[in-house]
């Protein structure tokens, strides 16, 4: 039917029309629905709709009898769907989750998937990515860095950060953007990282330093945003929002520094799908060599968990399959999986809730350093020893932090527990208020 | 005469405007014009990102902000469409589906309002997608049938005649009695200077030679008939109404300008599963509108080249400026208060033109006949397919400039014709202003 002829076609008499418009209405009545509910392979997921756009587009070209309808969750409603009797209709799970592949497969929420070992390894080093019951397979890798401004930096006389513990240095107070944990997806990840990295509380002092000295943000996007347009020189962030600014032209860099982790995003086809071929058929694109190339398209700049598609990749996109081996460490995912809700509080209670405090604390401390650097005191170093302690408080120890217990009454970001909330709370108080009276007794002596 | 709108054109070369942005790259269509204040910056960002997010299916057991999607929608996000705050995709010539067009349908008459009447089974326009429980309605397939044309010169030039077709269609055939009208998201950078754009001033040049008449049309706030300017046919008269329209027409999201669920009085599993009251609050509405107010317009480019000097002349002497006017004054911007005052240069009179059979949809809106297209703005035409998207006119079939002058009839048929009959040179001169837009 051409456009034109619809065009001319749609000048009946208005007689012909109001006479027409009944019988229209009741054959729709009679037939509806001609289609049934539900003839759409059904995806849910996480993505973006500028990634997951490309998919469809692409699937339906090799499927035209196919249409993918993107159902967009987040991951603790995706969890409730996917675990209803009929899983919501659900087909094809796809998604950045750590937590609810392996609680899905637990649960029998799919089928297995048979993929070719030699193509897709399910593996990065010794870090298993996908399922090793063969439930659920990688689909993407994300790494955790840092985005920064070059000329920033330069600016400040700085170097490009090679380990977590540089973006501490006094000289970038200030003029860093983070996360806040219980507001950005991905930040938990981020964060436990740096804490399985650095130890889990060591880890919590060097966030507690460098959020005096950072931004926060309540968005994904937020920290890349602030350093590409100058309001902060360095961000921590997921790395496919630094390369896609990069790719679009921002002048930022993104380092991956020392210990840093690849964390992967699934793929699975649920259990209940009334259309296996056509999930399977899915599931086989986006894990094909040109369904993995999609990934690195400049606006979604992610890592295949596929090796081949690296061939021809733009040199922003690292492989981490070609890194030297030690580029980054094995992230315990089991764990990691569990904790996010756990370290969004802590987040929460340690660093947003007091984050001016936090700020005023260690532009004091680092000053104090400062001038025990030029003129040492007696006693001083121990007691700036002691309240950098005090300041870095975690009141949770890192065998309580991989308690499945303890983690379970942590599983969103909400407090569940307020409690116990409170009385973290307290605790970090009572010890921030310490860390500032040994200071003021510092200053004292300086 | 044409001696003067060549001289207006020349000094339009000026580049660096206040409301320009020159750094060319992928975000070149969303960044924020120079010089906004800080809560107005913090605004656009917020509205940025909730430009950018995809709407989720209520409720939802995370703090979202972003819960309310359909029932029935089109797609789940506004850039889905507006690639990168510009034109959207022309379908894939493998399968023709028009994922980010919206078809509006509608039948003979018009409503309460002086609007179009809405279809009676499929509503006001066709939603591909519908949420668990909620048929989707049906996908509108985009083919084009190419033909040659061929310039005086001899030159061919190959175009694309659209051909419209559906796949499953949940509530039976659409009707031959159906209006409709298929339309490719438009760029949505510089809005906020058209709003800014005095009444007085638009309807100053419908006298003028241009032939342009407004479009009056329903403004849902005020509730009354004001002047119409936002829309591929001037029917959304202020940026708000625009913005709370397209919310609730393709991502089904309500407001409290548009309370309801786009649901036809037949679509029964729609109307149960239709949320009750505005998903989208005032703030976030008011948000995305600094957003899209706030967007920067791409400078322009290669001003100095002796080529596009040609072609800005031979733009004003075939007549293109009488309806792509160069210039308008804006009145008081509140938003960025510098601007006050200022000319832009969004080659457009903002009016309706008779644009012929050619370009004509099935589907008059309100004073807007099916022939009737209000005059696009051009700034940014140039890098149309540079970062985004090509597909030109309202439905995406021009994949050129050359074949978007070509379809012009009507009003434009003699402006077309001064086109065809340029030598080659001229022709390319001409294009090549375009292209520095």
């Amino acid at each position: 039917m051409h456009f034109e002829h619809i065009a001319k076609s749609l000048r009946p008499s208005r007689r012909a029309l109001l006479a027409g418009l009944p019988a229209a209405l009741g054959a729709a009545l009679v037939s509806r629905p001609a289609r049934a509910a539900g003839d759409a392979l059904v995806v849910v997921t996480s993505f973006p709709e500028e990634l997951t756009t490309r998919y469809e587009a692409e699937f339906e070209k090799a499927h035209p009898d196919l249409h993918v309808q993107f159902v967009w969750k987040q991951s603790r409603d995706a969890l409730a769907l996917l675990s209803q009797p009929d899983q919501g209709g659900v087909d094809v799970c796809w998604a950045p989750s750590l937590s609810n592949f392996p609680i899905l497969r637990d649960s029998g929420a799919f089928r297995p998937l048979a993929v070719d070992r030699a193509a897709l390894p399910g593996r990065l080093g010794a870090q298993p990515i996908s399922d090793p019951k063969g439930m659920f397979e990688a689909y993407d890798l994300a790494g955790y860095g840092i985005v920064y401004d070059p000329a920033a930096l330069a600016a400040l006389g700085a170097a490009v950060p090679k380990r977590w513990s540089d973006l501490a240095a006094p000289a970038l107070a200030g003029r860093i953007a983070m996360p806040l944990a219980g507001k950005v997806g991905f930040s938990p990840a981020l964060y436990d990282i740096i804490l399985q990295a650095e130890g889990w509380e060591r880890g919590w002092a060097l966030l507690c330093e460098i959020a005096g000295g950072a931004q926060l943000s309540g968005s994904g996007p937020g920290p890349t945003g602030a350093v590409k347009e100058g309001r902060a020189a360095l961000g921590l962030t997921i790395d496919f929002l630094a390369l896609g600014a990069q790719a679009n032209g921002a002048g930022v860099g993104f380092a991956y520094p020392e210990r840093t982790a690849f964390l992967p995003g699934h793929i699975a086809v649920t259990a209940a799908t009334r259309r296996p071929e056509a999930a399977r058929a899915f599931v086989d694109f986006a894990l094909s060599t040109k369904g993995q190339k999609l990934l690195m398209e400049a606006d979604s700049s992610r890592h295949p968990a596929r090796p081949d598609a690296y061939a021809g990749k733009a040199v922003r996109i690292v492989d981490p399959f070609a890194l030297p081996e030690g580029s980054f460490f094995s992230y315990d995912a089991e764990i990691g999986r569990r904790r996010p809700g756990l370290i969004s509080v802590l987040f929460d209670l340690s660093i947003a809730e007091r984050h001016a405090e936090t700020v005023a604390f260690w532009r004091a401390l680092h000053a104090a350093e400062a001038r025990l650097a030029a003129a040492p005191a007696a006693g001083g170093a121990a007691i700036v020893a002691e309240a950098r302690k005090l300041a870095g408080f975690v009141p949770v120890s890192a065998a309580e932090a991989s308690e499945p217990t303890l983690l379970d009454r942590f599983s969103g970001r909400d407090v569940k527990d307020p409690d116990l909330a409170g009385r973290w709370r307290a605790e970090i108080g009572a010890a921030r208020a310490e860390a500032t009276r040994l200071l003021a007794s510092l200053d004292a002596r300086l | 005469m044409r001696l003067l709108l060549a001289a207006a054109a020349l000094i339009l070369l000026t580049a660096g405007a206040p409301y320009e942005t020159p750094q060319i790259d992928g975000e070149i269509f969303s960044r924020p014009l120079p010089g906004l204040d800080e809560t107005l910056e913090s605004a656009f960002r917020v509205g940025n990102s909730l430009f950018r997010r995809a709407w989720i299916i209520g409720p939802s057991a995370e703090p979202s902000e972003l819960t309310g999607l359909g029932p029935l929608y089109n797609r789940l996000s506004c850039i889905a469409c507006h690639v990168k705050n510009g034109r959207g995709p022309t379908p894939d010539a493998e399968n023709g589906v028009a994922r980010a067009m919206v078809l509006r349908l509608g039948v003979e008459g018009r409503d309460a309002e002086g609007g179009p009447l809405s279809h009676p089974i499929y509503g006001a326009q066709l939603n591909p997608e519908g949420i668990p429980g909620v048929p989707g309605e049906g996908r509108a397939i985009l083919a084009f049938d190419a033909f040659a044309t061929r310039l005086d010169d001899g030159e061919i030039v190959t175009m694309r005649r659209p051909r419209l077709s559906f796949r499953d269609l949940a509530y039976g055939p659409i009707g031959p009695e159906t209006r409709m009208s298929l339309r490719n998201a438009p760029p949505v950078f510089g809005l906020g200077l058209l709003e800014a754009v005095p009444d007085d001033e638009i309807i100053s040049h419908a006298a003028g030679p241009g032939g342009g008449r407004p479009n009056h049309v329903y403004d849902m706030a005020a509730g009354r008939i004001r002047l119409g300017r936002f829309g591929l046919k001037a029917n959304q008269p202020t940026l708000r109404q625009q913005i709370a329209a397209a919310f609730a027409e393709d991502i089904g999201v309500a407001s409290a300008l548009f309370p309801e669920a786009g649901c036809a009085p037949a679509q029964l599993a729609c109307r149960a599963a239709a949320g009750a009251g505005a998903e989208l609050s005032p703030k976030q509405l008011g948000a995305v509108l600094d957003y899209v107010r706030g967007l920067a317009v791409p400078a322009r480019r290669q001003t100095d080249d002796a080529r596009v000097r040609r072609g800005a002349t031979l733009f004003a002497a075939l007549g293109c400026s009488s309806c792509h006017r160069e210039t308008l004054r804006l009145g008081a911007v509140d938003f960025a208060p510098a601007l006050s005052g200022a000319e832009i240069h969004p080659y457009t009179d903002l009016l309706l033109h008779d644009m012929g059979e050619g370009l004509a949809d099935g589907r008059a809106d309100f004073e807007a006949g099916p022939r009737d297209w209000r005059t696009p703005p051009l700034w940014g035409l140039g890098l149309a397919g540079r970062f985004a998207t090509t597909g030109l006119l309202h439905d995406g079939r021009a994949a050129t400039t050359a074949e978007a002058i070509l379809w012009h009839g009507g009003e434009a048929e003699d402006a077309q014709g001064r086109f065809r009959a340029l030598p080659r040179a001229e022709r390319e001169a001409l294009l090549a202003f375009l292209d520095s837009l």
